[in-house]
């Protein structure tokens, strides 16, 4: 009953954002599906033409392959980081919102259990509309659509809570520029979106590991190309969500709490 | 036994840490009860604790001591089921600018899980008693702050409280907007909503409060009718205060003489 109660507060907060976001549809939709492409033309067709073809963990695959499935965690992560951070920094510390729901009876706990997944539902859609991108130029099966969703899934909620822990310690807007330069930006570049991890330095490979990014991309190159599966990917995933969404939610509660 | 008022406050006070790491008391020991009907001012000087009383009433912060009961239900153990009878209009426009006017209204009440059709009735007559009909489509930003501040209170009726608790309601708006508050204020206390009003106007609170407490420094200094505050403290029927240079008026004595001889920081009118 308390648990039905408790969804229930969630599920109202959630079905706020999806009204809000419903409104600006298309707005959403046309960007969702022009960045990604913009990536594809650019790194596919142009990049991609430059190297040609790939060997991987023992697979040989196309660049515009490659590039595209980094793509789809490329997009978990900045989708889930800007809505999480930014998007919360707004509801939170300019329009209030999280102060005006939860004076109902709907509890503020809740309300950043809505926020959360929100945001990852948005990464999410986005994420996968690569993804369905990618079935459309036959670079991935189609059931990969499917068996990309709880990986989507699970980074997009690690990369929001990401940018909610980030909008949890930031004293003004503009301090959201150290988490988005010194972590989300880094991870972009060295994690295994462009090239394998496997080609940097020994030293090196190992502090990408370190970070969630070369597990998702791992992770979905399993899922939408067949590379080798690396349980540990797992573990380092659900070890970084599992603890960001513990510190998003209590850093923000403390900022709002007194 | 949970206390039958409406609205109750038991030995409330709240300590939190400051920035210099110093722990602050902003409330301390508060008890006040308001009965179904009543309108209880709050009143006190900026930084009296006002706003943090405020705060634990509606659950938003966790007391450090005490307990807050809402309809019988403590507000921080059963927060889910002690705000369903709570309608609140905080100090800071918390309005959500995603929505218009009239579906800011609507979507406020789907947290209290009010079906759509019974709340879309509501923010319509709402929007009529506070004179927003017109703006009904608008978005948040097009409206003057006057009329934000209408609307917010009016939100927090939209779940047709039991308890009212607003937080400088009237600061900003004009005088005919103002009585226009004060109406709507006096029909809720009629159906027996019990109100916490906490002010700065002590006309408004003199004209509106049953009963009103002086707060100062976290405490409560004293509670009673205006009237009871103004025979006790003010042992006389009138007031001669220097309005400007040689221009004196002579006045009855009022809730303001009170409250500046109580909480001023410098000697109230007619050396009070």
């Amino acid at each position: 009953m308390k648990l039905a109660d408790s969804a229930w507060g969630v599920w109202s907060v959630w079905r706020r954002y999806f009204s809000v976001f419903v409104k600006s549809a298309v707005y959403y939709l046309v960007t969702t599906f022009v960045e990604p492409l913009l990536y594809l033309l650019a790194f596919g067709v142009g990049v991609g033409s430059l190297i040609g073809t790939l060997y991987v963990g023992g697979a040989r695959l196309s660049y515009r392959s490659f590039i595209f499935s980094g793509i789809i965690a490329q997009t978990a992560l900045f989708q889930g980081f800007y809505e999480g951070s930014y998007g919360s920094f707004v509801r939170m510390y300019y329009q209030r919102i999280f102060q005006s729901i939860a004076i109902t009876p709907i509890t503020l706990s809740e309300v950043l259990w809505g926020e959360l997944i929100w945001d990852a539902s948005k990464a999410t859609l986005a994420a996968e509309v690569v993804a369905l991108i990618g079935v459309f130029t036959r670079d991935f099966p189609p059931l990969s659509l499917l068996t990309l969703l709880p990986v989507c899934f699970a980074s997009s909620l690690l990369f929001s809570a990401m940018g909610l822990a980030s909008a949890a310690y930031s004293r003004s807007i503009d301090e959201l520029g150290y988490p988005q330069y010194l972590l989300v930006f880094p991870m972009f570049l060295f994690c295994g979106v462009f090239y394998p991890v496997e080609n940097l330095p020994r030293a090196l490979q190992a502090v990408a590991w370190i970070f969630p990014l070369t597990s998702v991309n791992s992770l979905v190159r399993t899922l939408t190309l067949g590379l080798p599966f690396h349980g540990w990917a797992v573990v380092i995933l659900l070890a970084w969500l599992l603890g960001l969404v513990v510190v998003s939610r209590r850093a923000m509660t403390r900022r709002l709490v007194k | 036994m949970p206390p039958s008022a409406p609205l109750s406050v038991v030995h409330l006070s709240k300590r939190y840490r400051q920035r210099s790491g110093d722990d602050f008391e902003a409330v301390s020991d508060v008890s006040l009860e308001v009965a179904a009907g009543e309108c209880f001012g709050l009143l006190g000087p900026n930084g009296s604790g006002k706003t943090t009383t405020i705060k634990c009433i509606s659950g938003f912060y966790p007391p450090s001591r005490g307990e807050v009961f809402l309809a019988g239900y403590n507000v921080h153990r059963e927060p889910k089921l002690a705000r369903q009878f709570l309608g609140l209009c905080d100090q800071d426009e918390t309005l959500d600018s995603d929505f218009n006017v009239f579906d800011q209204l609507v979507r406020h009440a789907s947290y209290f899980r009010i079906p759509s059709s019974v709340a879309k009735e509501r923010a319509q007559t709402l929007l009529d008693q506070f004179g927003l009909s017109e703006k009904a489509r608008e978005p948040i930003e097009s409206l003057s702050g006057g009329l934000k501040r209408r609307l917010q209170v009016a939100r927090a009726l939209i779940s047709d409280p039991r308890v009212l608790v607003l937080d400088e309601p009237t600061t900003g708006l004009d005088p005919d907007a103002r009585r226009m508050v004060w109406e709507v204020l006096a029909q809720a206390r009629s159906r027996g909503v019990a109100i916490l009003l906490s002010t700065h106007y002590m006309e408004e609170a003199q004209r509106l409060c049953d009963r009103a407490a002086i707060l100062y420094k976290g405490r409560i200094l004293d509670v009673a009718s205006p009237a009871q505050l103004i025979a006790k403290y003010i042992a006389r029927d009138t007031v001669e205060e220097e309005v400007r240079p040689g221009v004196f008026w002579s006045r009855p004595p009022n809730l303001e003489d009170v409250y500046l001889k109580l909480t001023g920081s410098r000697l109230g009118v007619d050396g009070l």
